[in-house]
């Protein structure tokens, strides 16, 4: 008898504090959209976010969902408060080939035709079966992006479409410092062989022209969180022990013990070690800094062999 | 002998760094399961067993919280979960069955919320299959000397215990009569069960670590009745599968051009399997001749 009683209250309090939750977690999440006649720009990763202000400006208001540097965003579970903000979003970036397949899921549960998408592998025109999807590092992408994005804040307000574009020709020229750093890294030091733990960087290596002598089996078993094959981890391990290669550069926000254990076998036989981001770093860094800062690590490593493990 | 198997064995198996890993830890892993898990079998608590490795996984993925080995956690959480157990009376059948329920469901949410903090508050990648299915692989070289204590104590403590663990195991009533402090030594028998499921664990994961423990054992207990003999073919059937799986996951990086083996864990089972269905077959066909 007493027991009942006991379960009846429990399940009461219970039931009542998950429907008191879940009230509150409605109504903080209601909060986002600006008020002050801004545009809403959502960006699902923080350097596209951080993009979408250079070429907005004062008139655009951007929230960016993904921007913990200390996280895997391959891992990212969405929040009831997240589909808000994106539901109620004039201008959504997303970057494609199921890096943040949520957003569509959340576009198409909230249906909105003035909403304008950029997804950027549509953009760049990439089939999904594209094995890397970390298109920020690639240097034809943003520039494609920052017209996308003058092009669509301008049709949302006509009124400041020039300033859009001209913000938009300002960002383009701002990335020469970047380009021109990777243009001299490719000169100086051609064909450099390097080792990576997920193919994070690898379009910016590439056009680097260094070599990635990771097998990219194991690039992509680290990147998706599943065992990698022995045979791919121990050529991992021979490009260390055997200095086959010059520098190893390592995905900041993706470790395990087995990345730490390479981290390990690298410093053991000298080769230097070059951190790298899948979300820009914050605070200090805008998207140009912080790719700018990326080959000027790469350039110190092959140089002068000084590691950079954070940024 | 080992040029004769050279169709079968891709090069390059036996200096592979993480291959004589994974054959060490494996071995002893599976000597330790086939040792225990007869008497798990014996006892008929394979849920139990099977329980206790699931509750694990809460700490299993904790440790990567705290930034431990897994091994670790799985540990510490078994033991916990096996001091429960025997609190609670793994000895009647009824209650046994429902506070097993009732604390591995508890110990599942759980879980789920590491393994939820694992990825959303750390750079942590890879957990929840790390965790669930094992790393075999991936084991750092550091791990050997406690796995090496660890399956050490458990053969010690199963080996100490051998007499009385298996007339209490036979017949509870029957040992209380000859003295044997039948509670003591089902306590010693559950830390001997949490430090295998817990080495199995690291090795196949905390989900499939009961194939390890119950499969061999079974299989063994099916080809003889003498407790000896079972527990010794056990665990040489434990090493088999584990051996013979973790080849098998070493060639499958040759199988497909995209050079992705697949997990050492599925040929492990799948093994483990075969050779219970083996034994099955093997042992109706000695019958129908008799």
């Amino acid at each position: 008898m007493l027991t009942d009683k006991v379960w009846r209250a429990a399940v009461a309090i219970v039931v009542s504090a998950a429907v008191a939750g879940m009230t509150l977690g409605a109504c903080s999440s209601s909060g986002a959209a600006p008020k002050d006649g801004r545009i809403a720009v959502v960006a699902a990763e923080n350097e596209y976010g951080n993009v979408a202000s250079q070429i907005g400006g004062r008139y655009v208001s951007v929230s960016s969902i993904e921007s913990n540097p200390n996280t895997d965003p391959h891992d990212y579970e969405v929040s009831p408060g997240v589909a808000g903000e994106v539901s109620r979003a004039q201008v959504v970036i997303q970057n494609g080939i199921g890096y943040d397949d949520y957003m569509s899921k959340i576009e198409s549960a909230s249906p909105n035709a003035k909403r304008r998408v950029i997804d950027v592998q549509e953009l760049l025109g990439l089939p999904d079966s594209t094995p890397n999807p970390h298109l920020w590092y690639n240097p034809v992408t943003m520039p494609k992006v920052a017209k996308a994005l003058a092009s669509d804040l301008g049709s949302i307000e006509p009124v400041h479409a020039s300033y859009f574009k001209a913000n938009a020709s300002k960002f383009v020229a701002s990335l020469d410092p970047w380009l021109k750093a990777i243009a001299r890294f490719k000169a100086t030091f051609p064909g450099t062989p390097v080792a990576t733990t997920e193919p994070v960087a690898d379009y910016m290596l590439e056009a680097a022209g260094t070599r990635n002598l990771t097998p990219f089996s194991l690039q992509a078993d680290i990147m998706n969180g599943v065992d990698p094959s022995p045979e791919a981890v121990s050529i991992q391990d021979g490009l260390f022990s055997h200095h086959k290669v010059k520098v190893f550069v390592y995905n900041q926000q993706v470790t395990d013990s087995l990345t730490q254990s390479f981290v390990t076998a690298a410093r053991k036989a000298g080769i230097p070690v070059v951190g790298v981001y899948e979300t820009m770093p914050v605070p200090g860094y805008d998207y140009q800094s912080w790719m700018l800062a990326e080959v000027k690590a790469l350039y110190r490593a092959v140089a002068a062999k000084v590691s950079t493990v954070r940024l | 002998m080992v040029a004769g198997l050279a169709p079968v064995i891709e090069p390059g198996f036996f200096s592979n760094g993480p291959v004589q890993l994974a054959l060490t830890v494996g071995g002893v892993v599976a000597v330790v399961s086939g040792l225990v898990g007869t008497f798990t079998v014996v006892r008929g608590q394979s849920f139990a067993g099977h329980s206790l490795a699931d509750i694990g996984t809460a700490g299993g993925s904790a440790a990567f919280l705290l930034g431990v080995s897994p091994l670790y956690g799985f540990f510490a959480m078994n033991l916990l979960a096996a001091g429960a157990m025997e609190l609670i009376g793994l000895r009647r059948p009824r209650g046994r069955d429902l506070a097993t329920g009732v604390v591995l469901g508890a110990a599942l949410g759980l879980a789920a919320l590491f393994l939820y903090l694992d990825t959303t508050s750390t750079s942590t990648t890879g957990a929840t299959i790390n965790v669930l299915f094992g790393s075999i692989f991936t084991l750092s070289t550091s791990l050997v000397p406690v796995v090496a204590v660890f399956g050490g104590v458990a053969v010690g403590l199963v080996l100490l215990l051998y007499r009385p663990l298996l007339l209490s195991s036979l017949s509870a009533d029957l040992a209380a009569a000859r003295a044997v402090r039948v509670r003591l030594v089902g306590a010693g028998y559950l830390v001997a069960l949490a430090f295998a499921v817990s080495l199995s664990a690291i090795a196949i994961g905390a989900i499939l670590s009961t194939a390890l423990l119950i499969g061999p054992a079974a299989t063994a207990l099916r080809l003889t009745r003498r407790p000896g003999l079972a527990m010794a073919a056990a665990a040489g059937l434990g090493v088999l599968a584990t051996w013979l799986g973790v080849l098998l996951a070493y060639d499958s990086f040759y199988w497909q051009p995209s050079s992705q083996g697949w997990p050492v864990s599925f040929f492990v089972v799948a093994l483990v399997v075969v050779l219970f269905l083996a034994a099955q077959a093997f042992v109706a066909m000695r019958e129908r001749r008799v």
